[in-house]
C-alpha cells in the first residue's frame, strides 16, 4: 500500500520548501547579480500513473527538457525538474558563459540549473529537518520531449510521488521548471518522521 | 587492534586515492592540492597553496568556474561537471599514453561545500575523477549504438518496402488474372465476332441482290392481274414495305458498326490488361488515355462527361500496362468523386522533359485530414469491403519506379486534381528489348 504526507505534514513541507526555495533564490540573485523570483511551491501527492498527465497540466502543449538527480541520507530519493525555457542563452550567459551555446554547453546549463533548483529544494528541506543529505551527479532525460513522455509511470518502481511546482524567473529571462520529488515508500515514511519531529519542536 | 590515529588514514585517503583532490577559499586562494593534483599539473604543494587558482592556471574557464564555485559558497549544495558536456576542467595528460586516442584526461568534476560547525561554507572541496576509460568505452558504445540504430533504420525501410512490394504484387496479380481472363473472353469472342462479321457481309450482298430482284418484280407489278396487284398492295401495306426497303440498309450499317465497337472493346481490353508485357515502350500517353477510357466506359458513361483537352506531347518511354493501370485508377476515382452528374477533365502537354496527365473532377473534392493520406496502402474512405485501399498506394509506387510524379490538389465541395507527370526517357529500352520483342508478339 502506498504511504502518503497527512495534511500537517504536506503544509509543513510546502512552508520548509518555500523557505528553502527563497533562500536559495537570495543566494542566486547575489551571484547572478539578477533579480530572482520564485513562485511559492505548491505541493501534491499524486499516484506515479498520473505523473505523465500532472506535467503535462503544469506546462500545456509544449516542448520541455527534462533531467533527473538522486539524492541520498536523512531521505533518499529522485528529484525530476522539466523545463521550459526560451532564453537558456541568456541564463547561460549569468552563468559565466561565452558566446552562444553548442549542445553540450546547453545540457550543461540545463544540469545546472537542475542541480541548483533541486539542491535548493530537497537541500533546503532537509536543512530544515535536520537531515545530512548529499546529491548524485544530475543526468538528462532529453531534451525537445513530449510532456506526456517525460515519464513513463510503468518504469517507475513506485506508487506516489511528491510533486513540487515552483516557476523561477530572472529578470527578463524567462524559464519555467517543475519539480517533482519521487520517493520510494519507505522513504515517505522517512521524511513523515523527519517531519513529525520538526512539526514538535515548534 | 590498529589504530588508524597512527595510519593517518584521512590523509592517506585525500593523498593516495586516485582522484584529485583541492579546495579553494572564498577568494578561490588554493587551500589544498593532493598528490593526484601535483602529479598531473605539475605543480607542487608549495607552489600552489595560498596562491589565487586562477592565477596560477590561467588557461581555466574563469568566469564560468568563478560562478559555479560561488554557487556552491552560497548555496551550500553540490554541484558537479560531467565529462560528456565538458571534457575537462585541468589540462592533464590522461592515463593511456599508448593505447587511448583522446588528447586529455577526461574528467568529472564534484564541488562539495565544506562548512564549520554554523553552516557556513568555509572551502569548497573540488574532487576530480579521471573518466578516460569509461568515456572511451562510452564512446565504442555510443558509436555501435549509432550503426545499429542506422541498421534498424534502414531495415524499417526494407520492411516499408517490403510492403510496398507486397502491395503491389497484389495489385499486379489482381490485374494479371482479370487481364488473363480478358485475353481469355477477347479470344473467345473473337471467333464468333469474326463468323458474325463475314456473316454479315454475305447477309448484305445477299440482301442487295434480293433487293435487286424485289425492284424488278416491282417494275413489272402494273403487268399483273387486278386481284394480284391488290393482293401484293395489301401485303405491302401490311409489312410497310417502303420503310422496311430503307430501314434495311440501315440496319446493316449499324450492325456493323456494334461489331467494329465489339471488335475495339475487345482489343482495347487485350491492349490494356498486357498480361505478359512488363517491357519498356514509347508510348503515346493519349492513346494510353482513349484506350483506359474504353474499358472503363461502364464505371464512368452514365453519370459523367469526359472532356479532353489534349496537348499533343511528345511520346514517353514507359511501361503502357502500368501506366494504364494509374490512369484507369484516376478515371474511376474521378468518376466516383460524383454523388450525380459530374465533368471530368482529362488534360495533357509537356513541361522540360516531362510529360504530364491531369485527370481533374468537378465533385466532392478531399477532407484536408485525407488529402495527407491517400497514398498510403490500405487508406480508403469507401465502404468496408468496396475499396481496397491500395488503388492510389500502387499508383504511387508505379509512378515513383517511372521516377515521375504524382500530385494531388483538392478543395471540399469544388473538386480534385490529380497530375501525373513522367520523364520522357529512362534508357531502359535496352535492357529489356527481349521482354518487348516478346511482349509485341502478344499484342493485340
Amino acid at each position: 500500500m502506498s504511504l502518503r504526507l497527512n495534511e500537517d505534514q504536506t503544509a509543513a513541507l510546502q512552508e520548509l520548501a518555500n523557505i528553502g526555495m527563497g533562500q536559495a533564490g537570495n543566494s542566486i540573485a547575489r551571484i547572478w547579480k539578477e533579480f530572482v523570483h520564485l513562485s511559492i511551491p505548491k505541493i501534491n501527492m499524486v499516484e506515479s500513473t498520473r505523473i505523465p498527465e500532472l506535467i503535462h497540466g503544469y506546462v500545456g502543449d509544449t516542448e520541455v527538457s527534462a533531467s533527473r538527480q538522486a539524492f541520498h541520507g536523512g531521505f533518499r530519493g529522485e528529484v525530476l525538474v522539466i523545463v521550459t525555457s526560451n532564453d537558456r542563452n541568456g541564463l547561460a550567459h549569468l552563468m559565466g558563459y561565452e558566446g552562444s551555446l553548442d549542445i553540450a554547453e546547453r545540457e550543461e546549463v540545463l544540469l545546472d540549473i537542475v542541480n541548483i533548483l533541486g539542491g535548493a529544494c530537497v537541500g533546503g528541506i532537509a536543512q530544515q529537518v535536520g537531515a545530512e543529505i548529499g546529491f548524485s551527479a544530475p543526468s538528462l532525460i532529453g531534451e525537445h520531449l513530449n510532456p506526456l513522455e517525460v515519464i513513463k509511470p510503468n518504469q517507475l518502481a513506485i506508487e506516489t510521488a511528491l510533486s513540487l511546482e515552483v516557476r523561477f524567473i530572472v529578470e527578463n529571462r524567462s524559464l519555467s521548471a517543475h519539480l517533482v520529488i519521487l520517493l520510494p515508500n519507505n522513504e515517505v515514511k522517512a521524511l513523515a518522521d523527519l517531519l513529525d519531529q520538526f512539526l514538535c519542536t515548534l | 587492534m590498529v589504530d588508524l590515529k597512527d595510519l593517518e588514514l584521512p590523509g592517506f585517503i585525500v593523498e593516495r586515492l586516485e582522484l584529485g583532490v583541492f579546495a579553494v577559499d572564498p577568494d578561490f586562494n588554493v587551500m589544498l592540492w593532493n598528490r593526484f593534483m601535483q602529479t598531473h599539473s605539475g605543480k607542487d604543494l608549495e607552489s600552489v597553496q595560498g596562491q589565487n587558482l586562477f592565477e596560477i592556471f590561467p588557461e581555466l574557464p574563469q568566469d564560468w568556474l568563478k560562478r559555479k564555485i560561488e554557487s556552491v559558497f552560497a548555496l551550500g549544495n553540490y554541484a558537479f561537471t560531467s565529462w560528456e558536456h565538458r571534457a575537462y576542467l585541468f589540462r592533464f595528460k590522461h592515463n593511456r599514453p599508448i593505447t587511448g586516442g583522446v588528447d586529455a584526461m577526461l574528467q568529472n568534476c564534484t564541488f562539495l561545500p565544506l562548512k564549520d560547525s554554523t553552516g557556513t561554507v568555509r572551502l569548497v572541496v573540488i574532487t576530480l575523477q579521471d573518466c578516460t576509460d569509461t568515456a572511451l568505452i562510452q564512446q565504442r558504445l555510443a558509436e555501435a549504438i549509432t550503426i545499429s540504430d542506422e541498421e534498424r533504420r534502414k531495415q524499417q525501410e526494407l520492411i516499408v518496402k517490403l510492403e510496398d512490394a507486397k502491395n503491389q504484387l497484389f495489385q499486379s496479380e489482381k490485374m494479371a488474372s482479370i487481364g488473363q481472363l480478358a485475353a481469355g473472353v477477347a479470344h473467345e469472342i473473337n471467333n464468333p465476332i469474326g463468323f458474325v462479321n463475314s456473316n454479315l457481309g454475305s447477309l448484305e450482298r445477299n440482301v442487295g441482290d434480293l433487293m435487286k430482284l424485289v425492284n424488278a418484280f416491282e417494275k413489272a407489278e402494273a403487268g399483273l392481274p387486278p386481284e394480284s396487284q391488290i393482293t401484293l398492295k395489301r401485303v405491302k401495306k401490311e409489312i410497310d414495305f417502303e420503310f422496311l426497303k430503307d430501314d434495311f440498309t440501315d440496319l446493316i450499317k449499324e450492325t456493323k458498326e456494334g461489331l467494329d465497337h465489339v471488335r475495339r472493346i475487345v482489343a482495347d481490353l487485350k491492349d490494356f490488361s498486357r498480361v505478359d508485357q512488363t517491357g519498356w515502350q514509347i508510348a503515346d500517353l493519349e492513346k494510353c488515355i482513349d484506350t483506359t477510357l474504353n474499358v472503363v466506359a461502364n464505371e464512368i458513361k452514365y453519370n459523367v462527361t469526359v472532356v479532353k483537352e489534349y496537348g499533343h506531347p511528345p511520346h514517353v518511354e514507359c511501361v503502357p500496362g502500368q501506366i494504364n493501370q494509374v490512369l484507369m485508377n484516376l478515371l474511376v476515382n474521378a468518376a466516383q468523386a460524383f454523388p450525380e452528374r459530374g465533368q471530368i477533365t482529362v488534360r495533357t502537354g509537356d513541361e522540360g522533359m516531362y510529360v504530364w496527365v491531369e485527370v481533374e473532377d468537378n465533385g466532392v473534392g478531399i477532407p484536408p485530414e485525407n488529402l495527407g493520406r491517400i497514398f498510403e496502402p490500405f487508406f480508403t474512405t469507401k465502404p468496408v469491403g468496396t475499396g481496397t485501399g491500395l488503388g492510389l498506394s500502387v499508383c504511387y509506387n508505379i509512378v515513383r519506379k517511372h521516377e515521375g510524379e504524382l500530385t494531388v490538389k483538392s478543395e471540399v465541395g469544388k473538386g480534385t486534381c490529380f497530375r501525373l507527370s513522367l520523364p520522357l526517357f529512362h534508357g531502359k529500352l535496352d535492357e529489356t528489348s527481349d521482354q518487348t520483342e516478346a511482349s509485341t508478339v502478344n499484342a493485340p
